[in-house]
């Protein structure tokens, strides 16, 4: 956690099955996420979207970031995910397959996206390409630190911050109930 | 042992929790805002129509409740630093607090009227108006990307909702659709740079990031670029720079009046706020990157939202772009930022308490003229001096404020950027100096437009010659903004005396 720049931390030995693993999340991950925007099925790219947000909690997991990879799972599997469905449900909106889901901005929208993809893998690659990630031996085995951790910097480092989300969260809530209500 | 000593023993050791210590007085208001907020809610619960009428006066009470603690604070001097730095709460912090507090103490003079005559949810209106005002405060003193991140989405949230608060009007929803979709695909992009600016410095503090940043080798890392650039970008959309601009217009024109002040004074502010945090404590070391791109950003706006400007017939609109124009004009110091980036600080956060008076000011006599000729169309203004001759004479000093005449309190906030860009001494300081005058020429042609279409143009036919009189509330907040405009522009030195105790000059 000290950055680029610091030191690098003495390296490990490639650990591969973590390596491994993370090559078949991120592929299954970039196919699902193409699929969320290519299929005319609003309830398959609920679905789609669903692939994608769990496999970031596998790689949480990965991080042994146990605490926030369930977060992840309960929250955006759990709760985001079911509502979009309920929200297609509820509303109008075609259960099957739709073909006005595309518009003729797609190419533009394809363009933009490969030159976003180049400009950042391009970054990405040149700055990184030296850094070894390591997924690192388990600190302090079985006691949970991590999520200690967590919960330190929540309560001690990041009280405003958490105290300022419940008030958004609230304001969220009524005003969302005066726009959706019928007069 | 026991099971139950062992659970102790399992749970109690191990676990020592040690909370926070909490400076209460550094945080007085925004715990009296937070208080605000739900005590706006259960005065909604308590069904008596007579609660209603209270409404704006409840928040207004709690808004002058909540500048006491910053009077109390800007007593005790000094600067505290809550939470290890990440929370800072100092002279220039407790001013622009101050601003934000004040700026919403009119704009809810400016809605009494509105929203009791029209068909609005009052209550839910007030109580939205605070938590955004919340969001703003705690920009003001977030020195850390959560905190800046939290407040940004703070403020923003309940902006979108007030945006589309005229509900039977189509063009109030597409202003708050406008606004929510572009402004959550800003957020998204600053949260991507974010989250590469965290990547890069190994902490969410600015200090930090600012001290890897210095530190780091200058080639070969184009993700610091990168990182910059998304950051600034994302922001760019909250301040409505060009190119990022495009919803400011149609969500002016939509969103109802008040509302608009809203947007157009503090909401601009807070993401000018940011950026200052973010550009003076972060981003300073890499001057290289971020100057260049704020000279694109600078001259975009101010040559475009003036050149748009000039073809608006709906004075609204015209005041959007003008804003648009405006925060050009605040960017323009970011160019010389890392010349001299006290004086640069100083000079934005000038501007942007002067731009706040005066913009409230005219928004107010436009609300106000409105009520009357029922739209904000320029050839329905035409001649109102004969019916109104107060709100009009009021309107064009707060014009001749935002063009930058003397002694009214713009032309101090114009001649203190054109001062730092000049004095930079920089190829693209003069450039952008250079490019700033044009446009204050340009600016002044469409803002004496108006004031001509008001005092010497015939009113249409069938206009009354008697205006209704102007309710109190609507006439305390003319008022408030034109004592401000006139203090600022004969005594600049209250402004820079509270910036010059700025963190910058104490070495922080």
């Amino acid at each position: 956690m000290t950055g680029l720049f610091a030191a690098a931390p003495s390296a490990v030995s490639f650990d591969t099955p973590a390596n491994i693993a993370f090559a078949v999340i991120a592929v299954v991950m970039v196919i699902a996420a193409v699929r969320v925007v290519t299929t005319r099925n609003v309830v398959h790219a609920a679905l789609w979207l669903m692939i994608v947000l769990g496999g970031n909690g596998l790689l949480y997991l990965l991080l042994q970031a146990e605490f926030v990879a369930m977060t992840q799972f309960l929250v955006y599997l759990g709760a985001i995910v079911v509502l979009f469905l309920f929200g297609i449900m509820l509303t109008r909106a075609p259960l099957g397959r739709s073909d006005d889901l595309d518009n003729d901005q797609r190419w533009m929208g394809v363009a933009v996206s490969l030159i976003l993809l180049v400009v950042i893998g391009y970054s990405l690659i040149k700055t990184y390409s030296d850094d070894k990630l390591t997924f690192g031996a388990v600190r302090n085995a079985g006691t949970n630190a991590q999520t200690q951790d967590l919960a330190t910097s929540i309560f001690v480092d990041y009280l405003v911050p958490f105290e300022v989300v419940s008030v958004l969260l609230l304001a969220a809530l009524i005003g969302a109930i005066v726009l959706a209500r019928r007069d | 042992m026991s099971l139950a000593a062992q659970l102790v023993a399992q749970v109690g050791a191990p676990v020592s929790f040690r909370g926070p210590t909490i400076d209460y007085h550094a945080l007085a208001p925004e715990i009296v805002l937070s208080a605000a907020v739900v005590v706006l809610v259960l005065l909604d619960s308590i069904k008596l129509e007579r609660a209603k009428a209270y409404m704006p006066v409840v928040t207004n009470l709690a808004l002058l409740g909540a500048l006491i603690p910053l009077l109390t604070l800007a007593y005790d001097g000094g600067t505290r630093a809550l939470f290890g730095g990440s929370y800072v709460v100092g002279p220039m912090p407790l001013m622009l607090k101050a601003m934000f507090i004040v700026t919403t103490y009119v704009v809810v003079l400016l809605s009494t009227n509105y929203m009791a005559e029209g068909d609005y949810w009052e209550s839910e209106y007030y109580t939205l108006l605070v938590s955004s005002l919340l969001g703003m405060v705690v920009m003001a003193s977030s020195r850390d990307l959560i905190g800046i991140f939290v407040a940004l989405e703070l403020l923003s949230i309940p902006a979108y909702m007030l945006a589309s608060w005229r509900k039977g009007d189509v063009r109030s929803n597409e202003a708050g659709l406008k606004y929510f979709l572009m402004g959550v695909f800003a957020s998204a992009v600053l949260l991507y740079g974010m989250s590469l600016v965290y990547g890069l410095g190994g902490s969410t503090r600015l200090e930090d990031i600012g001290r890897v940043l210095a530190d780091a080798p200058t080639d070969g890392v184009p993700v610091v670029t990168l990182a910059l650039v998304f950051v600034v970008i994302g922001f760019a959309f909250k301040v409505s720079a060009v190119p990022f601009h495009v919803w400011a217009p149609d969500t002016y024109e939509g969103a109802p009046t008040p509302v608009t002040t809203f947007l157009a004074v503090a909401s601009k502010a807070a993401g000018f706020v940011a950026l200052i945090s973010l550009v003076f404590y972060a981003f300073l070391p890499r001057a290289d990157i971020i100057e260049p791109l704020f000279f694109v950003l600078a001259i975009g706006s101010m040559t475009v939202g003036n050149l748009a400007a000039l073809r608006q017939t709906n004075v609204v609109r015209m005041l959007a772009y003008s804003g648009i124009a405006h925060a050009g004009f605040m960017l323009a110091p970011f160019v010389v930022a890392g010349s001299n980036p006290f004086r640069s600080m100083q000079s934005i956060v000038v501007y942007l308490v002067i731009y706040a008076a005066m913009n409230l000011g005219a928004f107010a006599c436009v609300i106000a003229m409105a009520r009357q000729t029922r739209s904000a169309e320029l050839k329905d203004l035409a001649g109102v001096v004969r019916s109104m001759p107060g709100l009009a004479w009021c309107m064009v000093l707060f014009l001749a404020s935002l063009i930058g005449m003397p002694p009214l309190g713009g032309w101090y906030a114009k001649f203190g950027v054109f001062k730092v860009v000049v004095g930079a001494e920089t190829g693209l300081g003069y450039a952008t100096a250079i490019i700033m005058a044009i446009n204050t020429a340009i600016a002044a042609y469409y803002y004496l437009n108006v004031a001509k279409t008001m005092i010497f143009d015939d009113p249409p036919e069938g206009a009354p010659v008697r205006a209704p009189r102007t309710p109190p509330s609507l006439a305390a907040a003319i008022a408030i903004s034109l004592v401000a405009t006139f203090a600022f522009g004969i005594l600049p030195g209250l402004l820079t005396n509270v910036t010059s105790y700025g963190p910058l000059a104490l070495g922080g």
